[in-house]
């Protein structure tokens, strides 16, 4: 009996190892590692009901391994996640993924697979992706961050054989801010817990891709 | 008329306080750019912390645009202020030194006498708006460069550098206008009562009220629309993100009718007194 409790075990253990990580996730991960660099300029629009920005232009370069840098003449607001075109946030730390079946999107149906980080120094707790599977991509993600809250990130390109996004739509959760202002005086040390409403607002940035090179590897 | 006009220009030139009020001007400008430039980072972190949760900042909106922005601040108190001090001074000396008595006695039509004092008051306000402009776009761009200028009016509005410099040039046009209203009243003010401690205090007592009245919300159009105080703020449209051309257009055409009231009350009051 203790001898076929034992075989059981091993066979279950065996079992889960072979499902962890989803293979159109594989797929789509292989595709993304396939960039080495890439440039792009980068157009910029932010629509937060209490932000007015006209639109922004930046030049965005990334290389593998390697932060991806923007820069631009302008003031210009970047997004801290989204940016992540290769989705290297997702796969640089040891993860397994649950296969959650089919989801619709503009009456075509998407793989949705969760990712869940094995190592602690992944700073998300879990991620919900959509896999296009017909074209190997991702066209949505939400992720959910131990420190700075979820987003939600959509992917949009123009043809079915692009690796790289054309537009990227970032969804995110933003706290309204209630500043007079006036710069002379005392209220230049003013108290930045009494001026906030505490109102959360979603904000959504759009980020518009030109890219002017790509790089793949040999 | 011209006479009188040149003699007017002539007198206010020739005045110790006049110099005093464009190096006072000067001054407030000065201290505005390096108390602000050393405290502005702090505003700008308190204004942007929500978003730098979100956001990483690439460019800098400490620079010229900003700070001409807040020397342009001064338009709410402090250049009004010195203009009451200076144009209502223009006729209480006359008052006190005799010389208008003086004047009066010379074969001088009253109402032309102080329709040119109005006029030259105008004149001033006019070249002090234009001083502070000039000055604080000459120090600001070349000490701290150009670049995004970020206000605060309900929301966050970003404006790029040329069009920064375009909305700002404007708000010096439009918030002369105001300047020169309460010139004007301080001037009436002066014919009224004479005196300049009384003047000063009656003018300034004036300035604060605009200012108070201003933030008060009568849930009334009319008073909304047509109170004084309710037009003093028109340039601060200038720094909305769609810019309301027709109400600044409405509260400048009400300002300048009410700038002519003022002066024909000061003229009508002046005709009837008796000098001496």
């Amino acid at each position: 009996m203790a001898r076929f409790s034992i075989y059981i075990f091993l066979f279950y253990t065996c079992f889960l190892n072979a499902q962890v990580i989803d293979p159109n996730i594989i797929k789509v991960q292989e595709r993304l590692d396939s960039i080495e660099k890439f440039s792009a300029d980068l157009e910029l629009e932010v629509a937060i009901s209490f932000i007015n920005i006209p639109n922004k232009f930046a030049k965005i370069v990334y290389t593998k391994n390697e932060d991806t840098k923007v820069v631009s003449d302008d003031f210009v607001l970047i997004p801290k996640k989204g940016l992540d075109v290769s989705l290297n946030q997702l796969f640089k730390y040891p993860f397994i993924t649950v296969d959650r079946g089919f989801e619709e999107r503009n009456d075509k149906e998407y793989k949705l697979v969760n990712i869940i980080p094995t190592d602690k120094k992944a700073d998300f707790s879990i991620a919900s992706v959509l896999i296009d599977i017909e074209n190997d991509r991702i066209i949505e993600s939400e992720i959910n961050t131990k420190k700075d809250g979820s987003y939600l990130v959509k992917m949009h390109f123009d043809k079915p054989s692009s690796v790289l996004p054309k537009q990227i739509e970032v969804q995110f959760e933003i706290e309204r801010i209630r500043i007079p202002l006036k710069y002379m005086g005392k209220e230049a040390t003013i108290d930045k817990k009494k001026y906030k409403s505490g109102e959360v607002k979603t904000g959504t940035i759009f980020l518009n891709f030109t890219y002017t090179d790509i790089i793949y590897k040999a | 008329m011209k006479r009188l006009i040149f003699a007017e220009v002539f007198k206010l030139f020739k005045q110790g306080k006049t110099y005093y009020a464009l190096i006072a001007t000067f001054l407030i400008e000065v201290i505005i750019l390096f108390s602000a430039y050393s405290q502005g980072q702090n505003v700008l972190d308190i204004l942007l912390d929500n978003l730098s949760q979100s956001f990483h900042f690439e460019g800098n909106l400490l620079n010229g645009n900003l700070l001409i922005y807040l020397i342009l601040n001064t338009l709410w108190f402090h250049l009004p202020l010195i203009l009451i001090i200076i144009i209502s001074g223009s006729l209480t000396s006359e008052y006190s030194d005799r010389t208008l008595l003086t004047v009066m006695l010379q074969p001088v039509s009253k109402w032309k006498f102080i329709l040119s004092k109005y006029i030259v008051a105008i004149l001033f306000t006019l070249v002090i708006v234009a001083f502070l402009a000039i000055t604080s776009f000459v120090l600001s761009y070349s000490l701290f460069g150009r670049g995004d200028l970020l206000v605060f009016i309900d929301t966050l509005n970003f404006f790029e550098s040329a069009d920064a410099f375009y909305r700002i040039k404007y708000a010096f046009i439009y918030g002369a206008i105001s300047m020169v209203f309460l010139s004007v009243v301080s001037l009436t003010l002066a014919i009224i009562f004479e005196e300049s401690t009384k003047t000063w205090i009656t003018a300034a007592f004036f300035l604060i009220l605009s200012n108070l009245l201003l933030k008060v919300d009568f849930h009334n159009d009319f008073l909304n629309n047509w109170l004084f105080a309710k037009l003093s703020d028109t340039w601060q449209y200038l720094f909305y993100f769609e810019i309301p051309w027709d109400k600044i257009y409405w509260n400048s055409s009400i300002m300048i009718l009410y700038t002519i009231i003022t002066m024909l009350i000061g003229i009508v009051i002046f005709n009837k007194k008796d000098i001496g």
